[in-house]
Order: structure tokens, then C-alpha cells, then sequence
């Protein structure tokens, strides 16, 4: 048993990574603003959350948004509205600055004093592989106590290091962790 | 001459030797303070174990001894103004325990063995259990001794000892390995009344304010009680599946595609002349609804006009034309889109049910596609029986506050288990229509049970209003039990309504 996968999805299973299933999960928890950017409600809260400090002005400067004040001014007044990529940058910025400032929270709430937060792996789909090919993959949970790495890297943005550390942690689950680098959900509550 | 300068700078270092207290003294000081052995050894750079062999009558010596010694002092000067009430403290039993705990034991016993255990100066939650503990491993609070944990589980009320039937079951004695049971494994409904007496001690009997104290608690406490009725358990509780589209919210406010078949319906007209209509309510209906069919694992695809019984989930019906509309509601609710729609695993057992030879109301429903896993329908039922032993147990005491607690903690726990934000340890919203499709179903069942006794239904609402003309109490029992029904109302309807009451509640004419 190989465990990283090589060549998945050869035989038709279906999944996502684990540590994307754990950002999206991370994301769903870090409550980002539901209207899209692209909407007057969406942008309008994403520059006031933006620019409500000037802590905050720093952090989205330092997150890519690098455009004068005076822009910014102009966006807030409604006189200009920004530009196709301008809207990009705003809530990638958005995005990054929210999760850096919810990591710490977060962070606690999973570690809770040390008990550590029960997770769920649910494993890949296999619906579409011939049933010769299928193999008996169960549904786990695993208590993770250290959130450390993980919180660390998602609110970085880091894709590598956050599948380090979310592999760092599986691999509790036995030698069978491989089978559970590919999942369709990973669960947790915070 | 640098050997005399060093011979010098040694006797200079000799000649302070600092006084330390007493071994006892220096353990206790410190214990006063609050400072778990861990925090001291990283203060002075030394070990854990070097600060117990301190503290058990090993002196240390040269720079350590001095910077020790300093410490001690300065927290002996800390510790002097208040030192009376931390000795109290150490010696009376903490309040927030109760009789079953063994005093706690701040004793050697535990230390001599164990480097990482330290004292706690005031208890803190276990970490395994979350009752107060006097001790940390490692910097965690917990209990040392593993019976110590399963004691500190809120001792059983002597109301439940008035139940009888099913809480009178034999205690079933737990697998190897497993901690010791506790008082609520064996008496599941023991969290609900420990929780109102502790509410009520709380607000000194003050039943307005421990209501609304209970009220607020019930999602997290009926999450606890779920845990705990699900120990020893065949299937565990998968709390966050991946859940299909059609499952999911379209918008923050929206909906999403599953129709629960909730009931809304008025008898297009009355028979001649005037009647006396009763409002009958359901009583528990969502408490009822917990035992049904529930999907276990993840959803799965399948298409193909099959239902199997072993599986429960959300099918794509076309659902079967209905021509009782002038009696009886129609199973799927007041639907006004024609065309497929998703209904739930009771909604479709009702139909199917309804089709069959013993019935024979409607067409079969034809299923295009599902989302089901395999399913059932005791996920729950020790959950319900023990809310419907608390609930029958305050109705029988005349216990308002409870009787509250347990319907906050019922009616929250399902509308809050799909995409809530107040609960987010279940992410089930599958659990959620299917417990609220199975209310309707038992609610349409009781109609049609009215109607076959020869009753007149006249209206069906919601998830608990049933309004019948004619004798009822020869066919449902009254009383406030899960299994019988409230008057909720007696109105006048018919050719001639008078009083405005009567005019309010009437559709017809």
C-alpha cells in the first residue's frame, strides 16, 4: 500500500485532497461575507472591513492590496469602482486578513485546553469504480489535539505546508492513513 | 594572578548561602500561588523532577540555590496578608464538588511517582470529564484517579426513582476497557434533572429566571445528553457528511429544494347546519418524530424507481394525483407547482403506504432519482425516551421548569441540527426534514385515523393542530402525554358563524 496516491482517479474513484477538504472546512467556520465581491453589499463590506484601522489598512496593504489611499477613498465614496482585477485583489486581500485574524480564535476553540477537537474523514468515492476494483475504505474520526501547524499554514495560505501538516496528523490513523489522503469531506465542529 | 581573582570570585559566590525554607513549606508556598511545578522549572531553568526533589527535601546548591531562595521569599511576601484563607482552601473540600468525590488528596501520594503531576490552588475542569480537579498532568487538569472521574458525574435525583416501566431497566454492566459507568449511563435522564436542580439553586428558586437560564443551555445540553445516550450505541453519530446540493441553503436566507410536506389544509365546506369545532394539539410532536428513519453514513446517488426499506433519505418523486382533497389532506401538503419534487423518507413511506392494497387512497409515487444511505430508526430512540421519561416525570410533578427545559431542548436540537450556527457539532439538515416530514406524517396519520372513526376533520395546520367536528374523545385520549391530545380550542362553525371568534377560525362560506 502506496501511501501517497500516484496516479489517483485512475480507476474512476473520486475525492479531493485532504488538507483542501480542511480548508474548506476552515473557510466554513471563519464566516467570510456571504455576498460575493462583485456585488455593491459585497465589496462595500469587504473595504470596510479592510479599512476600518489602520491596523487593518496595513494588513490589507501587506495582503496585496496596494493601492493609495486616495483609491481607496474614491472606492469607499462610490465615485470609482474598481476594476475587474482590483475586485480580485480586494477579496483575495479580504480572505487572507480574515483568516489571519480569526486563526487565534479558531485556534483555541479547536484546541480547547488541550481535548482537541474530534474529526471526521470520509473516505473517497467510489462509486465509479468497477466493483472489482473497490476496496472496503471506512469512515473514521480521529481527535486532533494540536491545531497548531494546521491553523498556522491555512491562515498563511500555505498549500504545501498545510498538507505537511494535515498528513503529520493522519497518519494517527495507522498504516492505513493513505487511504485517507484522498476524502470526499472532512468534518469538524469549532 | 587570575587564580586568586577566580579563588575570590568563588568564595564570594559561597559565602551568601541563602536560607531556604523547609522542604514542606517550599511545596506549599508554591502551591499557594497558583505555580504548577512545569511553570517554576521553566522559570529557573531547570527540570520538573529537579523542583520535586526540591520540594521533598534535596537542597539545591550554588546559583539555583539563591535564585530559589528568592523566589520562595518573594512569594512568602506575597502570600502573607492573604495566608489564613488559602490554608482554609487547601483543606475544606471545593463547593463544586459533590459527596460521592473522595476529599481531595493534595497528599504525596500521587507526586512521589509521577513528575509531571502537580497541585492545583483551585480546582479546574478535568480535561477527561469536566468536573473540577485538583490535579494537572503535563499542564491539563484531570482527575488522577480514573474512578474519580466516573464518581464526580452529577449524582441521580431521587425523582427518577418514581418512574416506572422503561427507566427501570437493568444497568447494563460496561465492555472491558471502558471507563466505569456513570450515574447518567444508567440513568440517562439524570443530566436533565441535575440540571434544573443546579438552575434552580442557582437563581435561589427563582423558576422565571432558572427557566430562561435552562432555555438558553439547551442546545449545548442536549448535544451532551445525545453523547451520553449514544454510549455503548451500534452506530456512532456521523456529524458531517458530505451533503448533496439539493441539501444545501441556495442563499444565507434561502431554502433549500426539500419539501417536508408540512400540512395546510381547510375542509372546502362543511356539512349543513352548525357544528362545534375543536382544535386538538399534538402534544410533543417533534419529540414523537425523533423515532424515525434515519440515514447513518453519507448520502448516496441512485436513480431508478426503487425504494428499499433498509436505506432512508431524500427522493425525487412525481407524486400521485390526490382526489380526497374534500375529506382528507393530501399527504404531500398544499403543493401548488405541479411537476417532481423532493420529498422526504417519511413523506414517501406515507405515500407508498397509501398505495398499497390496505389503503388503496392514491397512485403510487414514481421515484426518479435518491439521495439515501442505509438507515435506522433507533439512532435516536434512547435520545427521545429520555426526554419523554423527564417530560413525563414533570407532567406527573407539576413541573413547569422542566417541562420547558425538555421542549427548548427537543424543538432546538432539530431546528439548530442542519445549518445552524448556534449548533455546529451536527451538520446534519437530511435529519432535520426528515424528523420535521415525519411530525406532518404522524400528524396526517391522526387525521386519517379522525376520519376513518367517523369524524369530520376540518383542518390540518402546521406540525400539531388537528381541528375535528363530532365526538374525539372515543377516538384520541386527552391529556398532555405524547400519546394523547390538548383542547387547544372549541370554536362554532358552519352556515351561520356569530361570534367573531368563530369567524376568524373559518375559511368556509
Amino acid at each position: 500500500m502506496p501511501e501517497r496516491t500516484i496516479d489517483f482517479g485512475k480507476y474512476g474513484a473520486q475525492g479531493i485532497k485532504g488538507h483542501e477538504a480542511v480548508a474548506r472546512q476552515l473557510d466554513a467556520l471563519a464566516d467570510f461575507i456571504a455576498s460575493p465581491v462583485t456585488t455593491r453589499r459585497g465589496l462595500m463590506a469587504r473595504l470596510h472591513y479592510l479599512t476600518r484601522t489602520p491596523h487593518a489598512r496595513a494588513a490589507a496593504h501587506d495582503a496585496g492590496l496596494t493601492v493609495t489611499d486616495r483609491t481607496l477613498k474614491a472606492w469607499l465614496a462610490g465615485t470609482r469602482s474598481p476594476t475587474r482585477q482590483n475586485l480580485a485583489r480586494i477579496d483575495a486581500a479580504y480572505r487572507t486578513v480574515r483568516r489571519h485574524n480569526v486563526a487565534r480564535y479558531l485556534l483555541a476553540r479547536l484546541n480547547r485546553t488541550g481535548r482537541g477537537t474530534r474529526v471526521e474523514i470520509h473516505p473517497l468515492n467510489q462509486s465509479g469504480v468497477h466493483s472489482s476494483r473497490q476496496r472496503v475504505v471506512e469512515f473514521r474520526t480521529l481527535n486532533i489535539r494540536r491545531w497548531e501547524a494546521i491553523i498556522g499554514a491555512w491562515s498563511s495560505g500555505d498549500d504545501r505546508a498545510l498538507d505537511e501538516a494535515w498528513i503529520e496528523q493522519i497518519v494517527d490513523l495507522g498504516s492505513q492513513w493513505g487511504q485517507y489522503e484522498y476524502v470526499t469531506n472532512i468534518g469538524f465542529a469549532a | 594572578m587570575s587564580d586568586f581573582d577566580a579563588i575570590d570570585s568563588l568564595l564570594a559566590s559561597l559565602t551568601p548561602q541563602s536560607a531556604l525554607p523547609e522542604a514542606r513549606v517550599r511545596r506549599g508556598l508554591r502551591e499557594r500561588a497558583g505555580l504548577s511545578k512545569a511553570q517554576l522549572a521553566r522559570t529557573l531553568g531547570v527540570s520538573p523532577s529537579t523542583v520535586t526533589g526540591w520540594e521533598t527535601g534535596r537542597d539545591p546548591s550554588g546559583e539555583l540555590r539563591t535564585k530559589y531562595a528568592y523566589l520562595l521569599e518573594g512569594l512568602a511576601a506575597k502570600l502573607a496578608p492573604s495566608a489564613p484563607q488559602p490554608a482554609d482552601e487547601a483543606t475544606a473540600p471545593p463547593s463544586a464538588l459533590d459527596e460521592n468525590t473522595t476529599s481531595p488528596a493534595p497528599g504525596p501520594a500521587a507526586d512521589d511517582d509521577m513528575d509531571d503531576v502537580e497541585a492545583l490552588a483551585a480546582p479546574e475542569p478535568c480535561v477527561l470529564c469536566g468536573q473540577p480537579a485538583r490535579h494537572q498532568v503535563a499542564g491539563f487538569p484531570q482527575h488522577l484517579d480514573p474512578a474519580q472521574c466516573a464518581t464526580t458525574a452529577p449524582a441521580p435525583d431521587t425523582s427518577t426513582q418514581q418512574m416506572g416501566g422503561r427507566t427501570a431497566k437493568p444497568v447494563k454492566a460496561a465492555p472491558a476497557g471502558r471507563r466505569a459507568t456513570t450515574a447518567s449511563d444508567a440513568d440517562p435522564s439524570g443530566p436533565i434533572a441535575a440540571a434544573v436542580a443546579e438552575a434552580l439553586e442557582a437563581h435561589e428558586g427563582d423558576v422565571e429566571a432558572a427557566t430562561a437560564a435552562l432555555v438558553k443551555r439547551a442546545i449545548p445540553d442536549a448535544m451532551a445528553l445525545l453523547d451520553d445516550c449514544r454510549r455503548g450505541g451500534r452506530y456512532a453519530i456521523v456529524a458531517h457528511p458530505w451533503i448533496p446540493d439539493i441539501l444545501r441553503k441556495q442563499s444565507a436566507r434561502g431554502a433549500d429544494q426539500i419539501w417536508e410536506a408540512r400540512p395546510k389544509w381547510t375542509r372546502p365546506g362543511l356539512p349543513a347546519g352548525r357544528h362545534e369545532v375543536t382544535a386538538l394539539d399534538i402534544n410533543g410532536a417533534y419529540l414523537s418524530a425523533l423515532k424515525t428513519h434515519l440515514p447513518l453514513g453519507q448520502l448516496e446517488h441512485s436513480t431508478g424507481n426503487v425504494h428499499d426499506r433498509r436505506r432512508a433519505g431524500v427522493y425525487l418523486i412525481t407524486p400521485p394525483a390526490w382526489e380526497h382533497g374534500a375529506y382528507l389532506p393530501n399527504p404531500i401538503g398544499n403543493r401548488d407547482e405541479p411537476g417532481p419534487l423532493w420529498v422526504t423518507e417519511p413523506t414517501l413511506r406515507l405515500l407508498l403506504r397509501l398505495s398499497g392494497p390496505k389503503y388503496g387512497l392514491c397512485e403510487p409515487p414514481e421515484i426518479h432519482e435518491s439521495f439515501t444511505s442505509g438507515a435506522t430508526e433507533s439512532l435516536l430512540e434512547k435520545f427521545r425516551i429520555a426526554l419523554k421519561d423527564a417530560r413525563d416525570t414533570a407532567l406527573a410533578d407539576g413541573d413547569e421548569v422542566t417541562l420547558e427545559y425538555v421542549k427548548a431542548m427537543y424543538s432546538k436540537f432539530v431546528s439548530t441540527m442542519g445549518e445552524s450556527n448556534y449548533n455546529r457539532e451536527l451538520y446534519r439538515p437530511d435529519w432535520m426534514h426528515l424528523i420535521r416530514s415525519q411530525a406532518f406524517a404522524n400528524l396526517w396519520a391522526k387525521a386519517l385515523k379522525a376520519h376513518d372513526a367517523g369524524l369530520t376533520v376540518v383542518r390540518v395546520m402546521g406540525t400539531d393542530e388537528l381541528h375535528v367536528v363530532g365526538d374525539w374523545r372515543r377516538v384520541f385520549p386527552e391529556g398532555r402525554g405524547v400519546s394523547e391530545v390538548k383542547v387547544k380550542d372549541v370554536y362554532a362553525a358552519g352556515t351561520a358563524p356569530t361570534d367573531p371568534a368563530a369567524a376568524g377560525h373559518t375559511d368556509e362560506n
